[in-house]
């Protein structure tokens, strides 16, 4: 703890008298703004949901509707993209890769950010995700906030505080950025900490408790007229966090990712901008379950993963066709040790490792196009060849199951992407395809005796799986009008070898819950079908009514289901403003799960609906704007736990929330 | 620029330092186990004129399975005696004088291409104030016989690897099983190596003391040792490996399987004896199931381990 803040104090020291520096030489320097350039548009989204202004990371996800999530506790929710598992997914912080170094899980790149230093979460599904490295479900990229380079020199700021009653979830959060002609600095801390939830029974959910301590700087210098060079670090510790879904909690974990951009813009010709960073981030993660009673033996799974990385990325334009070219290389490190002992702990009586310090190393080249063909159509297409290379420092763990398995395995990850788009009039359509492989993750390719307490099976690697390879379908419908919108989307997954955990024949278990072993293996192939409907309503100018409902279906080779897949969901809000005054209602809920997978593990979740209600105001101290909310997520306090529950760990019942902000 | 410098360098050494150490995983398995190559002189003995020199792994017997090399010179011509039969008796007399032997090679073998004798002795227990092992070694040069004893040292057995174990099987023989390698295994597929002898009961009256017929041990041929290796601690709920193979023997006569050590801790090697003709004649089938918190069940036949 106390190194880390030291590091804190340092970074503060070095952001405060840096600023000082560069007002001085701010005068001489002749004023130029640096525009952003940015070709493909998405659309930005703030950091809040509907419901609520002061989300975690989790929940802001968890208000898209192509996202779910595995949650395993109150802390560090798995995201779910198009209902297929993390390892499906790029998940990347401003297109850094950032590998979590818990075999279980436990740690999501997801819960290593905090709400308030990113400024959008930019969601790609399928191989349009495909720009940051090889993807099946799509990627996930958490953008930084940036502050852009300011004429007149401007301070920043806002500070965020509240307190959630159900698991007495106490936060402070803060947040503060310099611009200037030639200067920029922005740096965000913020604190949880929250204790044991109680479900709608209004029973308290043991080891659900979390501490997270988050901290993050940037500082830009603009180098001349159109370039300019930034540094960048998130700084994230969270300390005795409870898993009430797993047999362990979290003693420590700690991340740090850094990175260094140099950026430089062109006013003429094809190439419009180029974008180069270098990053390495590092993590570790402890876990601890001496504070459980049931353990009679007690095991430390530490994990350490550390990745460098290398991101170049140029923008070209020319009339009505524009591309994105983006070149990915990272290395990553991960280990992970398993030890036990009994209760006497001086006694040890095993050790081995769960992932035998596994290499990874990526290198792959994106390339996305768009092309504007009229005023009402565009074709959007590109693709990404990767090479992908693994190898096991400790192969002997490999070899137990897999005998004479080469410790060395590389692999080439093509990917390719098309879509198109038309607009007439009110209504928009979309239809697109994508083919990609990817590499299997370092579980799945590597792990060795990992515990998964959701079939309470303990997992083995295969470093011979193939790429799993998938092939998209997509396409959506709309109609916008004034008052009134509606969009459906579908897509298609055909996986072919699609990898799972399938029962071993040879082999005990080890851990100490655990009921048997699962080996990775390819199925031949599976399918996946999601599909969503949007739709918004303006019933007066000030009262607008949005519904959402998503559907699911995936399907093994042999037509039964697969396992986390969401049944038939829906959303439905209803938002009025009144002077300064906004109110907000929703209900939202899933069908029971029709669908499950007892192969895989799973029981039938029932249905549940969740009612919630939440009002805030906003007026001014003096010249700042503040804004005060309270609300309440689960009114009717219902016992419930979601398909995705692991362990059917009951979810939170009613919650009061409040929370003030204030912006400087 | 210098205070962004500043602000790396201290990036640097928050991240360079882990909150925990990892494992060294290289000391964690060597220090355990110390491995044997080197034949050294255990012992020398001058008779007449001629020096018996009794060589094995590291210049120490142990308890368990030894080999054993010996050179005989003609002091006066300096050459080895090769041509020779070389008998090789150990024997053990406890406190109250009664002698016994163990599972050895009465007649060893003269190997030309590293010019000396080599047998092997499966001692049963390590010499103490209460027992005494003495060797007793019969050699012939020139028509003459020879014939020494000699007090020897058997030392503890450290390295648990290289265990053994003695029993009464269910046909009334009394058998030995001795570990011969893997001295240290590995996590992998380990070849594993045992000895198995049968005491042979003698038919006659104990002629002279050493009466080599009363001190008869032979290596039991064509029976198959079953394994089923496990992890005997609570913690460890019973639990096993894959690929494992049962002993069978070649033409060394020595028995030769393969034992999959899955991580390091203690492991029990459960052993079920068949005899040639199939019978199961020692040893118990354990439990196949995972029972963490329970002490694991071995089988009457094992052997433990710790790796």
């Amino acid at each position: 703890m106390k190194k880390s803040i030291t590091l804190v104090i340092l970074l503060f020291v070095s952001l405060f008298t840096t600023a000082q520096n560069t007002e001085k030489e701010k005068k001489k320097d002749s004023i130029v703004a640096l525009d952003e350039v940015q070709l493909i548009t998405i659309i930005k989204k703030k950091i809040e949901t509907d419901m609520k202004m002061a989300v975690t990371v989790d929940e802001f996800l968890a208000s898209s509707d192509n996202i779910s999530f595995i949650k395993r506790g109150a802390y560090a929710w798995e995201p779910l993209l198009n209902n297929m598992s993390s390892e499906r997914s790029t998940i990347t912080i401003d297109g850094m890769h950032v590998f979590g170094a818990c075999t279980d899980k436990m740690d999501p790149i997801t819960s290593y950010v905090e709400s308030n230093n990113l400024s959008k979460i930019d969601i790609k599904s399928g191989q349009e995700g495909s720009m940051h490295g090889s993807t099946v479900a799509g990627s996930i990229d958490l953008k930084r906030k940036s502050t852009p380079f300011n004429l007149s020199k401007k301070w920043n700021g806002a500070y965020q505080t509240g307190f959630e009653f159900n698991n007495k979830q106490f936060f402070n959060l803060a947040n503060a950025s310099y611009s200037g002609s030639k200067f920029v600095a922005d740096g965000s801390l913020a604190y949880r900490k929250a204790e044991n939830y109680s479900d709608g029974n209004t029973e308290e959910v043991k080891h659900s408790q979390f501490t997270k301590f988050n901290a993050s700087l940037g500082l830009a210098y603009k180098t001349s007229e159109l370039s300019s060079v930034k540094v960048e670090a998130i700084y994230d510790e969270a300390k005795d966090v409870g898993y009430p879904a797993l047999p362990m909690d979290l003693w420590l974990s700690r991340a740090l990712i850094t990175s260094a951009t140099y950026k430089q813009l062109f006013k003429e010709g094809l190439f419009r901008a180029l974008d180069t960073k270098i990053y390495f981030n590092a993590i570790e993660h402890y876990m601890d379950d001496t504070t459980r009673p049931e353990n009679l033996v007690h095991m430390d799974m530490p994990g350490w993963s550390t990745t460098y990385g290398l991101l170049s990325k140029a923008n070209l334009k020319s009339n009505n066709f524009s591309s994105e070219i983006q070149l990915n290389a990272y290395n990553n490190l991960s280990t992970a040790e398993m030890r036990m002992y009994p209760q006497d702990r001086s006694e040890r009586s095993m050790f081995a490792y769960s992932w035998p310090a596994v290499t990874t190393t990526f290198a792959g080249l994106s390339l996305n196009n768009s092309w504007e063909i009229s005023d009402k159509s565009q074709l959007n297409f590109g693709g990404a060849l990767g090479i992908n290379y693994n190898h096991s420092k400790y192969v002997e763990f490999n070899w137990i199951f897999h005998p004479g398995t080469p410790q060395e395995k590389t692999r080439i990850l093509p990917s390719l992407h098309a879509g198109y788009q038309l607009d007439i009039k009110n209504f928009n359509f979309s239809v697109g395809g994508g083919y990609g492989h990817r590499a299997p993750s370092v579980s799945e390719g590597y792990g060795y005796y990992i515990y998964n307490s959701f079939d309470r099976y303990d997992y083995i690697g295969n470093p011979d799986l193939k790429n799993e390879i998938s092939y998209e379908g997509n396409a959506s419908a709309g109609y916008k009008d004034d008052k009134f919108s509606l969009q459906a989307n579908v897509n298609y997954f055909y996986i072919e070898n699609y990898i799972i955990g399938r029962i071993l024949s040879l082999g005990s278990p080890m851990n100490y819950q655990s009921v048997g072993v699962k080996g990775y293996t390819s199925l031949e192939y599976s399918t996946l079908f999601n599909f969503s409907l949007n739709t918004s309503y303006t019933i007066l100018d000030n009262l607008h009514w949005k519904g959402v409902l998503t559907y699911a279906r995936g399907k093994d080779d042999n037509k039964n289901n697969l396992p986390f897949i969401r049944p038939l969901s829906y959303q439905s809000s209803i938002h009025y403003k009144y002077n300064r005054f906004n109110f907000q209602t929703s209900v939202n809920g899933d069908l029971e799960q029709i669908n499950y997978s007892p192969e895989y593990g799973e029981d039938q979740t029932p249905s549940y609906t969740i009612w919630n209600l939440s009002a805030d105001y906003t007026f001014k101290i003096k010249d700042y704007k503040t804004v005060v909310q309270v609300g309440a997520e689960n009114i009717l306090n219902e016992h419930y736990s979601t398909y995705a529950d692991w362990g059917n760990i009951p979810r939170m019942g009613r919650n009061i929330f409040t929370s003030l902000k204030f912006n400087f | 620029m210098k205070k962004n410098i500043f602000f790396v360098i201290a990036a640097l050494v928050a991240v360079t330092s882990c909150t925990l150490d990892k494992t060294d995983y290289e000391s964690e398995i060597s220090t355990e186990v110390v491995e044997h190559f080197e034949y050294n002189e255990v012992v020398s003995i001058n008779k007449n004129n001629y020096q018996i020199r009794i060589e094995a792994l590291n210049g120490t017997l142990y308890k368990g399975y030894n080999d054993i090399h010996l050179t005989i010179t003609n002091t006066q011509t300096n050459e080895n005696i090769s041509s020779s039969n070389v008998t090789f008796l150990p024997i053990n007399t406890n406190y109250s004088g009664n002698n016994a032997s163990c599972p050895h090679q009465y007649n060893l073998n003269y190997s030309t291409e590293n010019d000396y004798y080599s047998g092997y002795a499966v001692f049963t227990s390590e010499g103490n104030e209460l027992e005494n092992w003495e060797v007793h070694i019969s050699f012939t040069d020139n028509g003459e016989t020879y014939t020494v004893n000699q007090d020897i040292i058997v030392e503890e057995q450290t390295n648990m690897n290289l265990n053994m174990t003695a029993f009464t099987a269910n046909d009334g023989e009394q058998y030995f099983i001795a570990l011969v390698a893997p001295q240290k295994p590995k996590i992998a597929e380990n070849e594993l190596v045992a000895g198995i002898y049968k005491y042979n009961q003698p038919s006659n009256e104990a002629g002279t003391f050493p009466d080599p017929s009363q001190f008869s041990y032979t290596e039991v041929s064509n029976y198959t040792l079953l394994l089923d290796p496990r992890m005997p601690e609570p913690s460890m709920g019973n639990h096993s490996s894959p690929n494992n193979q049962d002993l069978t023997q070649q033409e060394d006569g020595l028995y030769y399987g393969t034992v999959n050590y899955t991580m390091t801790g203690n492991w029990t090697l459960n052993f079920r004896l068949q005899n040639p003709d199939g019978d199961i004649i020692k040893g118990t089938e354990v439990s196949t199931d995972f029972t963490p918190g329970i002490e694991g069940e071995r089988s009457e036949l094992h052997i433990d381990i710790l790796f």
